[in-house]
């Protein structure tokens, strides 16, 4: 009966024609499963036994991916119930705590994620150094991690200002005052980011622009070279 | 001697490298003097482990959530300024470095030269003694110097985050502080 099932789930024509290997029960198939999958092709298809020990990398770097993925899903569902725009930003966040289904959950979720994320993306360069994981050949990707690190703070910053609320006012406020002790060019930055003098309209939808479109697609493109790097660096650094 | 196509079919499941020779170059790859017998597939060794961590972080996150609830003050208000004012948690060790001295030093220079630092640290560290071990003794110095710029790091973002009250004055975490 079972074996009946497995058949007509398994052995027909569409089946094959997305996964074109067979169940993965050898190891020639087992290569093909990841090599012939999009998604799991970014794998090599052998690894040394002890780079899967967890006390290698502690999973840091994973776990800082899955809180991005997290954070793109929840914040995708959180932009179908937000405006951002000054009069709407705020009665917004209150409808998600109040009106909408699970709300407070997305926005927790979104919220804790990011600040996550920041310590994630942290300790995750603290345990590549302290496993001199960043030497040659893998001296670009650690520059890279450097500036997904920065990328990562200027989202969470960004994100910061969206709830419109007085925490958010003011420290961006905050931050946005640093620009302008910049020699030379920090008046003219600073008017850059907020669109005017005062945070207001102009910098509400400039930041959310940059959050929700421009830091996103760079950070996703920017993992995308990290994650090729381990890949053409020979993987998890190892004792020679 | 002639090598059926089943053979070699078996042979390569046993040595279980699925490369194919395309070029000679010279230089060692990263896996010269590697046996196969240290390796293992991917499917599903590896994948059932990331796929266990994605639950954790699921639960994790999912549990954060149903328990405490993200802050949301008043509606932003220009003309009512909240003492202290204060930014993320992440830039409150610069925000404190800021009140120290001229906002250019803490605000602009010290996090620029900071991450540019970080960039060269692989030009610098030119050692290949200890790649991939935990706090190898050969690189102590390096893992002080380190230490120290972590320690010092998150030592001022509690400082900004616990101990600063109204006009950036410092305050214990248990003393009050003062209403007007």
């Amino acid at each position: 009966m079972i074996e009946k099932v497995k058949n007509i789930v398994f052995q027909n024509r569409f089946w094959k024609s997305v996964f074109r290997h067979g169940m993965p029960v050898n190891a020639r198939l087992r290569s093909e499963a990841v090599m012939s999958n999009l998604f799991l092709h970014i794998h090599p298809v052998k690894i040394y036994k002890d780079s899967l020990l967890f006390r290698k990398t502690l999973g840091l770097g994973l776990i800082s991916f899955y809180l991005f993925f997290i954070l793109c899903i929840t914040g995708i569902l959180l932009m179908f119930y937000y405006i951002p725009h000054v009069q709407r930003a705020y009665q917004d966040m209150k409808d998600l705590e109040f009106a909408v289904s699970f709300g407070m959950i997305l926005r927790n979720m979104h919220r804790w994620g990011a600040h996550s994320m920041v310590a994630l993306v942290f300790l995750h360069m603290c345990r590549v150094f302290y496993t001199a994981g960043y030497r040659h050949p893998r001296e670009f990707n650690w520059g890279v991690g450097v500036i997904l690190f920065v990328c990562t703070l200027a989202l969470s910053l960004t994100g910061y200002l969206l709830p419109w609320d007085q925490l958010a006012f003011w420290a961006i406020t905050i931050v946005v005052n640093l620009i302008e002790t910049m020699p030379i060019i920090g008046d003219d930055l600073r008017y850059l980011v907020v669109g005017g003098t005062l945070v207001g309209q102009n910098a509400l939808i400039r930041f959310y622009v940059m959050h929700v479109m421009v830091l996103p697609l760079l950070v996703t493109m920017l993992i995308a070279v990290h994650f090729w790097r381990i890949r053409k660096d020979g993987g998890l650094a190892r004792p020679e | 001697m002639p090598v059926s196509d089943e053979q070699r079919m078996s042979e390569q499941e046993k040595d279980l490298k699925s490369y194919g020779l395309m070029n000679l170059v010279e230089g060692e790859t990263p896996h010269v003097g590697k046996e196969p017998e240290e390796m293992t597939t991917t499917w599903p060794h590896l994948l059932v482990k990331e796929l266990n961590l994605f639950y954790l972080v699921m639960i994790f996150i999912m549990g954060m959530s149903v328990f405490f609830d993200a802050p949301l003050e008043e509606m932003a208000n220009p003309s009512v300024t909240p003492n202290p004012a204060k930014a993320p948690w992440y830039f409150l060790g610069l925000q404190e470095l800021l009140s120290w001295g001229p906002p250019f030093w803490g605000g602009i220079f010290v996090p620029t030269v900071g991450v540019i630092i970080l960039i060269l640290v692989p030009y610098i560290d030119r050692s290949r003694v200890g790649t991939g071990l935990w706090f190898h003794p050969s690189r102590r110095l390096y893992n002080i110097l380190f230490t120290v710029f972590v320690v010092v790091f998150i030592g001022l973002i509690i400082v900004g985050t616990f101990m600063r009250g109204p006009i950036w004055g410092f305050y214990w975490p248990w003393e009050p502080w003062p209403t007007h």
